[in-house]
């Protein structure tokens, strides 16, 4: 079931390779259909899902079995070095709370991203074999329980971005992509010698034998080789591990410091790659810390938790003012992607079940109020060519339906009630505040909920409310029925929302909605997920 | 499921069926489907009118409560809380029960309003459609059984108010003030939204009940530091919600939305959540926390009135009227009047929705007029819309024989006990200012009154120049607008209009909730809302000695300190009385300082009814003096104390200040972190990458010079060693026998030359 919900998108784009380059449409059709398989396999998924299991480390017994649900675990590569002892690596797939709601927003996403890649008609195959690759190996580094296979799809993963913003970005998208390229490569490189280190330190219970695998990983008690380089007892190497991997995470996240390749990608990316770009991949940053960097390090973890709150604070607020101070609306969604993520850092660092929930559900909401967010700046791109805030006003008179959808994506940006985005923030803070170590952090933070609510409803003002600018992107024309009517330079299509538009908006809007009533249909699976995690987390060394 | 609760459930979700009906279709339904939105209303408040009926009339119990909740989130097992769930509820008793009746009676009167006043605007059915998510909004906060979900419909009724506000959001005005009361009111939710945390991270529950009972047993184990912080921090949601100084910035501005919608949302009802939000948190307050609230009250209520008198816009006077009478019931909460000051929210969201409704009345029939000083002589022309008026005007300048007279000295007698004792000095402040305001209240509204009803018609007198501007500047429908121009003909409003606006009048008469014009604890509303036993002890060590004859000693304040167990009189009174909300018979409060200002409250009873109505006729004479007689020219007053004239009629500056400060202030950081962001950060990205290329070009050249040029320079020696040796290689004998003689001869010179040293 993983594996074939994992590989669909690859055989689409084997499909792919074997039709014509003429055949656009057929090329999309293909796409859009290994997309909705995928999807419909996530659905499979969600229904199989047993939430009474927790995942995070080995069941009983040392087996992964019990505890991980749809697990394929088979020898993949077995080299014996010699002196070493032997290479074992597995193709090791399963999956628990925490990349089962990350495996469902993956194929969401995707769909998505395919219908959105419809109007791309530049080297269209080209296009689709390198989006069906990415979403491959996005999904593949959610299930992937080995941590070779983890890096393995983690680095095929950069390779198709790189082209894809690329080639299809915008003016200034070499930049961007080698930005991103070397930026991410730069984290990966440190991953591999730390998990290198980690395989030397570890014994598979099952096996007594070396093991790449997570879940054996999750286990203290499995750091058993005397003076390995990351055994209990070596404090200075596991924490250069732990900040090592954070780091590298971080850069995914990304995380202050090292954000400043986020802005320039979105900029240059296509809308679609934009969308899997906040949608999904930013998550696999804090999956990464989730599932890799604090369980296999937690006494590492819980000396740093000050410290990764102090960092998540400092994206949500100094994200929120970079995104104030844009002029550019996609760069301003940009900074908010990083400000929106910074909750996610905050609710993990209170190390406490409220807020680690809340940080899973917050990745959960912002893939999907992102992706919205950046389709629409899309839609209004599409149509006048610019981005620029100042070049718009007075939409919501001519453009009432894309309005409402800016309306409802915006506020559930800015933690509306009753939409999903709350319910995640309002867990973070709840975790945040409970926990006397980020209590004060969490005092400040809340300055994001002001200043979140001030770039939002600014640039709904400018582009939205009151009248038409004299220096507009657009001109007023008066129809037939005497009504005032705006027009766009280069545009046919309709005005407002078309029907593709809408099929993409739709869902997420009522996912969106639907998730802020009611979030137990994702917080279910996530609740014996995190307790256990909270668990291994606190474990007494 | 109690049978209420089911009510109050159908109560709760019939607006939301109004909004999701007409936000969809309101545009494929006749009339774009008004009569949903009223009908609908119309069976909610039948509903409500059961509610209360079955509650207040046939049970008449003050400690009536009935509640009920579900699991909403579930966490699980929690390590080291246990199991943890997130639970949504509701819950009726006496306040509620009266809340429901009076949202959906001002939302109905509101809708049926609005079917006169907006009729003809081309976002009709949008209107609406807002106004059901309002009134759900509201009805939400009412019921809520909990912190969280009270949170969830005060940023709902905050998105509605944002909604209705901007609804003409083609002016810029309205789509300013939108976005004001938005970020103002979410100022005070962050406070707000703190003060929950500070709580669930003690307790690991939201419920209101729940955390009471944690508290009366002393679980709290922060400092009581914390607990007054917790309280102040609360109070800040309703600083931002009912426009308390120093947020209440936005209220005035938010008359940029439909006049009906001011009414609803910007006097009656959602301003007077924070009031009654604060009622709900009132067991947990400490007395620290108490006196700032009674403090920021008072202060309101004189500044907002002191604003009032000199503003010009018929609005903008209601507007720092509701301002200033907000100001009243928080001052009411924190002096401990509590069953006056939601007294007072109810009686003030009668009178108040009629004043706003016939202010709209008057604009609506003025053709959009809203400036006071070109009104004048419509009590003839209008005569139901006067009458109204009138009424609820002297209801609100607190006349006997009026609702709002007796809601308003049961405040300011609370006051005036508090300030006994607490021991008078500073705290005599608070009644004093608000008798002052009270004094103000009358003289505006007296002005108010004046100008618009009674002297000349001054509609001639209008600036030409100035009066395109201000007609777009106002509350306009685009299918009004310029078609009634020139011909500026008044006629009472219609049916629809007028209905509301008497049976809001007579809601503001006496005889509704008391038999006594003069004494409001002795009608129902104050017996049925009696003040709540509080859950913490004494913060202030003098008041627990001067109730050293009821209680003894050691029991007061225990509460506070964690380390001392709380004793049984605590326990077995305050909590069970703070679970149910009420006091039990008698109002025997086991908390001496409570006990003492409830006390003192009653015995100031007849003081306060005396000078507050030398300061209401005071004020009335002076309206008289100024604007009926003449004896005062008010311009030239104004000039003769211009600074204070400009400093009133500016607001006291504070948008100018909030402008200069914070408003500046942040958009200044913004533009210096994103600079920061791309100089800097970004700055040392690509100087790095800078550097490493810099490197990598030296290295090349270092490559290509050096290691490569070593490997050339071999490669050049031997080359020219080969070329010079070459030379050499001629291939003549003549050659090689030249260079045979020439190394013998050196030879020989080199062996002679050793010979001979």
């Amino acid at each position: 079931m993983l594996s074939l919900i994992v590989f669909l998108p690859i055989i689409a784009g084997l499909v792919i390779l074997a039709v014509p380059s003429s055949q656009k449409q057929i090329i999309r059709i293909v796409s859009l259909l290994a997309a909705l398989a995928q999807g419909v396999l996530a659905v499979l998924i969600w229904r199989g899902y047993d939430p009474a299991l927790p995942g995070i480390t080995a069941g009983p017994g040392g087996s992964p079995l019990g505890s991980f649900q749809f697990v394929e675990k088979v020898p993949w590569i077995s080299l014996n070095l010699g002196g070493f002892g032997s290479l074992n690596i597995e193709y090791f797939l399963g999956v628990d709370g925490i990349s089962v709601t990350m495996v469902i927003l993956t194929a969401l996403v995707s769909a998505i991203g395919v219908l959105s890649s419809w109007t791309i008609q530049k080297q269209v195959k080209g296009y689709f074999i390198l989006y069906n690759l990415l979403a491959s190996a996005m999904m593949g580094c959610f299930v992937a329980l080995d941590f070779f296979l983890f890096y393995v799809f983690w680095e095929i993963m950069l390779l198709p971005m790189y082209f894809l913003i690329g080639i299809w970005g915008g003016p200034n998208r070499e930049y961007a992509a080698i930005k991103f390229f070397l930026y991410t490569l730069f984290g990966s490189v440190f991953m591999l010698l730390v998990m290198i280190g980690l395989y030397f330190s570890v014994t598979d219970p099952a096996t007594g034998l070396h093991t790449f695998s997570l879940v054996a990983m999750a286990t203290q008690t499995n750091f058993n080789i005397p003076g390995a380089i990351f055994a209990p007892e070596n404090h200075l190497w596991r924490q250069i591990a732990f900040i090592v991997l954070f780091v590298g995470f971080a850069i995914k996240v990304p995380m202050f410091p090292f954000h400043t390749w986020l802005p320039d990608a979105h900029v240059e990316a296509p809308t679609p790659i934009s969308v899997i770009l906040a949608g999904v991949l930013l998550k696999l940053g804090t999956y990464g810390m989730i599932r890799i960097n604090f369980p296999l390090f937690p006494e590492v973890f819980q000396a740093s938790m000050f410290v990764i709150g102090i960092f998540g604070a400092i994206n949500i607020i100094y994200g929120a003012f970079c995104a104030l101070a844009q002029k550019d609306l996609k760069k301003m969604v940009a900074y908010s992607s990083i400000s929106h993520m910074g909750y996610v850092l905050l609710g993990l660092s209170a190390g406490n079940s409220e807020g680690m929930v809340g940080a899973l559900y917050q990745m959960f909401n912002h893939g999907t109020i992102t992706a919205m967010l950046f389709l629409l700046v899309g839609v209004i791109y599409d149509r006048a060519h610019t981005r620029q805030i100042d070049k718009f006003g007075g939409l919501a008179s001519y453009m009432p339906v894309y309005a409402a959808v800016v309306t409802v994506a915006w506020f559930a940006s800015l933690g509306l009630p009753g939409l999903s985005g709350f319910i995640s923030e309002a867990l973070v803070f709840v975790g945040a505040f409970s926990s006397e170590i980020t209590r004060p952090i969490a005092m400040v933070s809340v300055l994001g909920i002001v200043f979140g609510a001030a770039y939002l409803l600014w640039s709904l003002q400018r582009m939205f409310l009151g009248k038409r600018k004299d220096d507009a992107a657009y001109d007023l024309v008066v129809g037939k029925d005497g009504h005032e009517h705006i027009h766009f330079h280069d545009w046919n299509g309709k005005l407002d929302l078309d029907g593709r538009e809408l099929a993409m908006l739709v869902p997420l809007v009522v996912i969106t909605i639907f998730l802020g009533i009611y979030p137990m249909p994702v917080l279910g699976m996530l609740t014996s997920s995190i307790n256990k995690l909270v668990q291994v987390l606190a474990l007494p060394l | 499921m109690h049978s209420l609760i089911q009510l109050s459930i159908v109560v709760l979700l019939l607006p939301l069926l109004s909004f999701v009906i007409l936000i969809f279709f309101n545009r494929r339904l006749p009339r774009r489907g008004d009569f949903i939105g009223v009908g609908i209303l119309g069976t909610a408040f039948g509903i409500s009118a059961y509610i209360f009926w079955s509650v207040i009339v046939q049970t008449y119990d003050p400690a009536f409560r009935v509640a009920w909740d579900f699991t909403w989130i579930d966490l699980g097992n929690v390590p080291g809380v246990g199991p943890l769930e997130i639970r949504m509820g509701v819950v009726i008793d006496n306040l509620t029960s009266i809340m429901l009746a009076m949202v959906t009676l001002i939302s109905l009167l509101v809708h049926l309003y609005s079917t006169g006043y907006m009729a003809g605007d081309k976002n009709y059915g949008r209107y609406f459609a807002f106004l059901g998510i309002f009134t759900f909004s509201m009805l939400g906060i009412v019921l809520s059984d909990n912190f969280f979900s009270i949170y969830i419909f005060w940023e709902l009724v905050g998105l509605s108010s944002y909604l209705l506000i901007g609804f003409f959001f083609e002016k810029d005005s309205a789509a300013d003030a939108q976005k004001k009361a938005f970020l103002a009111n979410r100022v005070g939710d962050i406070g707000m939204w703190l003060g929950i945390l500070i709580l669930y991270s003690q307790f690991h529950t939201f419920s209101f009940e729940q955390i009471y009972a944690n508290l009366a047993a002393g679980k709290f184990a922060l400092s009581n530091g914390w607990l007054t912080a917790a309280g102040i921090l609360l109070f800040m949601g309703c600083v931002g919600k009912s426009a308390q100084f120093p947020l209440h910035i936005w209220l005035p501005d938010a008359m940029e939305g439909p006049t009906p919608v001011s009414a609803l949302i910007h006097a009656a009802t959602m301003v007077a959540a924070g009031v009654y939000f604060v009622a709900r948190i009132f067991v947990m307050l400490t007395p620290d926390a108490l006196h700032v609230i009674a403090f920021i009250g008072a202060s309101t209520a004189f500044m907002a009135a002191t604003i009032a008198i000199t503003q010009n816009d018929i609005k903008r006077v209601l507007a720092y009227s509701t301002v200033s009478q907000l100001g009243y019931m928080v001052l009411g909460l924190g002096v401990g009047a509590y069953s006056a000051s939601l007294f007072h929210l109810v009686t003030h969201a009668f009178f108040k929705a009629c004043l706003f409704l016939g202010s709209g009345a008057i604009i609506h029939a003025m053709h959009h007029e809203q400036d006071m000083r070109w009104m004048g002589a419509l009590r003839k022309k209008m005569p139901w819309t006067f009458a109204t008026f009138t009424l609820a005007t002297l209801a609100l300048a607190g006349l006997p024989l009026t609702s709002g007279f007796m809601s308003k000295d049961a405040i300011l007698a609370g006051a005036i006990g508090f300030a006994e004792v607490e021991g008078g000095g500073i705290y005599y402040l608070i009644p004093v200012l608000g008798f002052f305001s009270a004094m103000l209240t009358a003289f505006y509204m007296g002005r108010q009154i004046w100008l618009v009803f009674f002297g000349e018609s001054r509609t001639h007198l209008k600036p030409a120049d100035n009066h395109h501007q201000a007609h777009h500047a106002h509350d306009s429908h685009a299918t009004h607008g310029d078609a009634h121009h020139g011909a500026h003909e008044v006629h009472e409003v219609s049916w629809n209009m007028r209905a509301p606006l008497v049976i809001l009048a007579a809601l503001s008469v006496f005889a509704v909730y008391s038999p006594d014009p003069l004494d409001g604890a002795k009608g129902w509303f104050m017996k049925m809302i009696p003040t709540p036993a509080t859950v913490v002890g004494e913060a202030n060590p003098q008041i627990g000695a001067l109730a050293a004859g009821s209680v003894a000693p050691q029991h007061a304040g225990v509460v506070r300190t964690t380390e001392v167990v709380p004793p049984p009189v605590v326990t077995e009174h305050a909590a069970p009385a703070a679970a149910h909300g009420e006091a039990k018979g008698g109002h025997v409060y086991s908390d001496p300082r409570q006990a003492e200002i409830v006390h003192a409250g009653h015995a100031a009873h007849y003081t306060a009814i005396y000078i507050s109505s030398i300061m209401v006729v005071l004020g009335i004479c002076m309206a008289f003096v100024v604007y009926v007689f003449k004896i005062i020219d008010p311009e030239k007053t104004a000039n003769a104390i211009r600074p204070l004239y400009l400093f009133s009629l500016n607001k006291w500056y504070w948008d100018e200040i909030y402008e200069a400060t914070f408003i500046k202030g942040s958009m200044v950081l913004a533009r210096m972190l994103s600079w920061f962001d791309t100089n800097i950060v970004d700055g040392i990205v690509n100087g790095v990458a800078t550097l490493v290329r810099k490197f990598a070009f030296a290295n090349d050249s270092f490559d290509r010079h050096v290691v490569d040029g070593m490997v050339n320079f071999t490669a050049f020696t031997v080359n020219t060693t080969g070329a010079v040796l070459r030379k050499l290689q001629t291939g003549k004998v003549q050659t090689y026998v030249v260079m045979l003689m020439l190394v013998l001869f050196g030879y020989f010179v080199f062996y002679f030359t050793r010979l001979i040293y």
